[in-house]
């Protein structure tokens, strides 16, 4: 069977405002990110023919009612549910069902309004959280233990333990993506962050601060998937998606922690993650020098130290010092979340940094511009990624 | 709701409960491999095997990670805060969530030994304390 590598494409897309308590629905907000995102790709509504829904019920939209509110008629779609971890699998299946020819056109659509159903995050209204064998970030409800920020906490906890890091390390990351934050016009935060900000901000869970956990904002955003060959019949230039692996999951893994961190049943023996662990790279055809800029779903701060390590861009219990003195930041020899990602822009399910990528990619971004730009990726703790790679 | 939330039981974790109940810490454990595991499993998920037994562990373990919560999520956890969530490795090996009672400072390491708390009719959670050094 031939590589899906660079056979499927992003050809557009659009968003909507992101912001806190926007009056509009969420419907209204994916409905103004889908008609950006066809002007982007010079479509009709008509050319949609797939649907890949990242965020559906009980935060989102679900792919019937957005195909009968916004008068689609498609054949294939694919959805998952409330969670932040299924940002390249909803990417991953859209592209799949392109190159299989299921669908010409996929839509990916996220649209939320997370501040009016912001008791999904924890506590009683935490319904996932409160099922049968717990929580999938560790949550305990009978002991108080709610919320994903709460798995976040666990596992840096025991991290600053094992490595000795701080929680004014962890600091560098929030301040160097409310940095990147300030040069987006999208972007919720307007002020600098500071150390002393960081530090000062009251403790959500320990030893989470508030500037570690991300924003809850209202926002939408719609990428555009179609074969490589269909996509270079189109208005801009396309993107091509140069290499996908899947999340991993397993006994040595917690979905907050690098593996084998120690954290519920994680087996406590941490080894050097290197490239050839990622197959997302020999798919690609590129080693880690290669990737221009790295993202990742950075709903809390120590997500950034562990996708660094799981990739191997640095070895177990280096990040934390590894991200310090402007490497993570625009300039710096691995930018990350150019645009703010979730800690500073938007949460919009991490695809505002998928759009972010895009716009990079197209040298459209100006100030934020990653000279140059060929690969980026996108990548989380739990091990999934994609890179998209820059068309010649 | 003003009541704290208590545990989902499934027919794989009720022995777990039930032995709690009892003040006694139970873990299923395989016939076959001889590992016990947490949570409670249908099967043995090291080996796959469907030959478990529930035996006593030692209530002994040490803490392998921990946090304080200062988020105020639940309204019956309201005069508890800030309060402590714990995991803790079983001497044993598998890892249980729970909490500590009566800890001042919490660290990773730290020896515990388990106790129980009675908080319904019907059910009892596992707690813990740190072991006097």
């Amino acid at each position: 069977m031939p590589s899906i590598s660079n056979q499927t494409a992003i050809a557009g897309i659009g968003q909507s405002e992101y912001g806190r308590n926007l009056p509009d629905s969420q419907l209204k907000l994916g409905a103004r990110a889908l008609k950006a995102a066809l002007d982007d790709a010079g479509l009709q509504r008509e050319d949609i023919d797939g649907l890949s829904i990242h965020m559906g019920w009980p935060l989102g939209l679900d792919y019937d009612r957005v195909a009968e509110a916004y008068g689609l008629n498609t054949r294939w779609a694919a959805q998952t549910w409330l969670h932040g971890r299924f940002v390249t699998s909803a990417l991953q299946q859209a592209a799949m069902a392109v190159a299989c020819g299921l669908a010409n056109v996929v839509a990916c659509v996220t649209a939320i309004s997370f501040t009016r159903e912001r008791q999904i995050l924890g506590g009683p209204g935490d319904h996932e959280g409160s099922r049968e064998d717990g929580g999938t970030h560790g949550e305990s409800p009978s002991y108080g233990l709610t919320a994903p920020a709460g798995g976040a906490a666990i596992a840096m906890q025991r991290y600053m333990a094992m490595y000795g890091a701080t929680s004014e390390q962890l600091a560098a990351v929030p301040i160097a993506f409310r940095k990147h934050a300030l040069l987006s016009p999208y972007a919720t935060m307007k002020k600098p962050l500071t150390l002393a900000d960081h530090q000062r901000a009251r403790m959500v869970v320990d030893p989470l601060r508030l500037f570690d956990c991300c924003l809850v904002t209202d926002g939408a955003a719609v990428a555009i998937v179609t074969t490589m060959e269909r996509a270079r019949d189109m208005k801009k230039k396309p993107i091509p998606i140069a290499g996908m692996q899947g999340m991993r999951s397993g006994r040595d893994e917690f979905i907050f922690a690098p593996p084998n961190l120690g954290i519920n049943q994680q087996p406590a023996h941490s080894r050097r993650f290197t490239a050839a662990d990622n197959e997302v790279f020999a798919m690609a055809g590129v080693g880690l020098p290669d990737i221009d800029g790295l993202y990742t779903y950075d709903a809390f701060s120590p997500l950034i130290l562990f996708v660094l390590e799981r990739f191997g861009y640095c070895g177990p219990g280096d990040a934390a010092e590894w991200v310090q003195n402007g490497r993570i930041e625009l300039g710096g020899e691995l930018p990350m979340n150019t645009s703010g990602g979730l800690l500073s822009e938007a949460h919009v399910g991490g695809w505002n940094s998928i759009l972010e990528m895009v716009r990079q990619l197209r040298g459209e971004v100006g100030p934020r511009q990653i000279p140059n730009a060929k690969h980026l990726q996108f990548s989380t703790c739990w091990g999934d990624s994609v890179i998209l790679g820059n068309a010649l | 709701m003003n009541t704290k939330p208590l545990p989902r039981i499934t027919p794989d974790s009720k022995p777990f409960w039930d032995a709690c109940k009892a003040h006694r810490l139970m873990l299923p454990t395989c016939l076959d491999c001889a590992k016990p595991h947490l949570p409670p499993g249908p099967v043995c998920p090291f080996c796959f095997s469907d030959a478990l037994r529930w035996r006593e562990a030692s209530g002994r373990g040490i803490i392998s990670t921990w946090t304080v919560v200062h988020q105020p999520w639940f309204a019956a956890f309201k005069d508890d805060l800030p309060y402590n969530v714990v995991q803790i490795e079983l001497e044993e090996g598998p890892r249980l969530t729970a909490s500590i009672i009566g800890a001042e400072a919490l660290r990773v390491g730290l020896a515990v030994r388990v106790t129980f708390e009675d908080v319904s009719d019907s059910i009892t959670l596992p707690r813990f304390r740190l072991e006097i050094e």
